[in-house]
């Protein structure tokens, strides 16, 4: 088992900034955003130090939960600052970009940073559509297309035109490409149209924040498709992040759990939220209509002491398949980095070398 | 003598000893289609290109209810027959689109006579070919997979009578001519006609990747992929295959240059 380090820029906000998304920029801090994103060096190269495999960083909008809106800016300036661990943006959000921006700013940085970089091509939380005007019905589409566009972009080596249903490109010719061989590159979501991009363009899957059960119909589903287009995906091609709340002892872990906010940090308001998840129908598992927890709290998937934890890893390696778990320690945008520090080290020192020959 | 099916008039002309059918549709600037190996059909994409152009769908003798062709011996000579057809239209000048196997026919006629090709659009073109290629094979369903991305949007087409396709087979097979025609592609280097090749992302009877060799090989040629489109492209996606189409035969290579509004309001 390979383990990667949710890296999301930890703003630690003031008690009585403003709760509901979109957070006022206003209320921004620029000395506590500067802390928060400088961080990220040091934080990376102490999971590094612990043996981490991975960082992984997100792209979201408008708050301070997570303050990476371009994670290629936040991997260029890690990979810079790091030697050895693997930087994966997990990832852009395709609908709501320039597929051949997104396609020319991850050949670069792979070319700036060869073997150390891992793309992740994201659908994207519903919420976001707001960020850049994405009308949520379209959402789907734009994906799976700006996704097969990223593909072409990076593999044909002629100029070309590409005539979509939401892309229209007349020449397209991409420098610098990725290197060779490309970076390991992952379709995120647990739908069944990433499943089937993701198969028939043999590239990995990365599925989040859902127990082992609903995980375990979405990576079931696309080793299926896989097997149609004649592959076998390995446990590598099968990513899976979640929160983990790890204690010295089951009992305080069990403790950290019941402290926890049963509110989202930053929730949309819930008019707006039943708007948005009424216009954005496509969602689903495996094919099976799911709506997208939108401004709810996320699920903590693992939760004990060392013991435990691997055996609840051991438990998740056989019935999701995933080959690589990227997580969030304690909970994100809790603002509590001392705690979530001390469960890092804690995860290298009584956790990882137990998992490796998962 | 024509007879109106749709919009578009069928009519017959003579070349090369052959009577060769057509239909026909719209005025202007005259497009002319060769078909693919599975012989004409009409598709919304004819209808569409049809508004601003005088499109001519040709149908090449030995395919159809046409009897069998046994004195054809080339495609260069099918070009030729075909040029013959059009000048007996009375047309002097055209664009040319064809399909699959009617790809290899277009480029001979431009190659004859390239003062009358004023552009040339090739969809899912078979001219040139992956060593050892199949054509498509199996139940009717089969074929169907291996042509369209969406089937479902070929099913309002009549099915071709057997007798029909077996004598199209035929044909096809004695003039298909190799995988690669060296000759051909030594030609194609001095080729100035201004030339679009399509190929569907779902492409699954010639590769798409065979794309970049004519893009390579001709002088003054565009490729564009189709997305969500199969071998039958105007099939699975007539809106964007006659809206590239027609962006191109008006502006040749300077439809690379976008000149969509996107002012929301002044």
């Amino acid at each position: 088992m390979k383990v990667s380090y949710f890296e999301t820029g930890r703003y630690v906000a003031p008690s009585d900034m403003p709760r509901e998304w979109p957070v006022p920029s206003g209320n921004y801090d620029a000395a506590v955003g500067t802390e928060a994103l400088r961080g990220m060096v040091e934080r990376v190269k102490f999971v590094e130090a612990l043996g981490f495999d991975w960082i992984s960083l997100s792209e979201h909008h408008y708050s301070p939960r997570i303050l990476t809106p371009s994670p290629v800016i936040a991997a260029t300036w890690l990979a810079a600052r790091t030697e050895r661990i693997k930087i994966a943006m997990l990832g852009p959000i395709v609908p709501v970009s320039n597929p051949i921006r997104i396609a020319e700013e991850m050949a670069m940085l792979d070319t700036l940073a060869p073997g150390r970089i891992v793309i992740g091509l994201l659908r994207g939380t519903t919420n976001e559509y707001l960020s850049y005007d994405l009308n949520p019905t379209e959402a789907r589409e734009r994906t799976d297309e700006g996704m097969d566009l990223i593909l072409k972009a990076w593999t044909e080596p002629q100029p070309f035109g590409w005539q979509g249903r939401h892309f229209q490109y007349r020449t397209v010719s991409i420098w610098p490409r990725l290197q060779d061989p490309p970076p390991p590159t992952y379709a995120l979501g647990t739908s069944a149209e990433a499943g089937e991009f993701a198969a028939r363009h043999h590239i990995g899957l990365g599925v989040s924040y859902g127990t082992f059960e609903i995980m375990a119909r979405a990576t079931s589903y696309y080793r299926e498709r896989c097997a149609e287009y004649g592959w076998q995906p390995g446990p590598e091609d099968i990513i899976y992040r979640a929160n983990m709340i790890l204690g010295e002892t089951d009992e305080e872990a069990e403790a950290t759990l019941l402290r926890r906010d049963r509110q989202g940090a930053f929730p949309v308001r819930p008019s707006l939220r039943d708007a948005l998840l009424e216009a954005d129908i496509k969602r689903n598992v495996a094919g099976e209509r799911r709506a997208q927890p939108v401004g709810g709290v996320l699920p903590i998937s693992f939760c004990g002491g060392p013991d435990r934890i691997v055996e609840q890893i051991r438990q998740c390696r056989e019935e999701v398949g995933a080959g690589i778990l990227d997580l969030s320690l304690q909970d994100p945008g809790t603002g509590d980095t001392d705690a979530m520090l001390r469960a890092l080290e804690l995860f290298g020192r009584k956790v990882l070398p137990r998992i490796r020959e998962i | 003598m024509t007879v109106q099916q749709g919009a578009f008039s069928e009519g017959f002309v003579e070349a090369d000893g052959f009577r060769i059918r057509y239909m026909e549709a719209g005025q202007g600037t005259p497009v002319i289609h060769l078909h693919g190996a599975g012989g004409m059909r009409l598709t919304q994409a004819h209808t569409l290109l049809s508004r601003q152009y005088r499109v001519v769908v040709f149908e090449m003798p030995g395919f159809g209810a046409s009897p069998v062709n046994d004195r054809t011996q080339s495609v260069s000579e099918l070009g030729s027959t075909m040029a013959g057809a059009v000048s007996a239209l009375g047309i002097e000048r055209c664009n040319v689109i064809a399909t699959s196997f009617g790809a290899r026919v277009a480029l001979w006629i431009a190659l004859q006579e390239p003062e009358r090709v004023l552009a040339l659009v090739l969809e899912a073109p078979a001219a040139m070919r992956p060593a050892g290629h199949q054509p498509p094979s199996g139940t009717p369903e089969q074929i169907a997979r291996q042509l369209y991305a969406h089937p479902e949007r070929a099913a309002s087409m009549a099915p071709v009578d057997p007798d029909v396709q077996a004598k199209q087979r035929a044909l096809v097979g004695r003039l298909r001519g190799p995988d690669r025609d060296a000759d051909l592609e030594a030609r194609l280097r001095d080729l100035a006609v201004p030339t679009l090749v399509l190929f569907g992302t779902l492409e699954r009877v010639i590769p798409p990747d065979m794309g970049r060799h004519y893009k390579t090989l001709l002088p003054n040629c565009q490729l564009v992929f189709i997305y969500d489109a199969g071998h039958e492209i105007s099939t699975d996606r007539p809106e964007a295959f006659a809206d590239v189409t027609a962006d191109f035969l008006e502006r040749h290579e300077a439809f690379v240059i976008n000149r969509k509004d996107t002012l929301i309001s002044p």
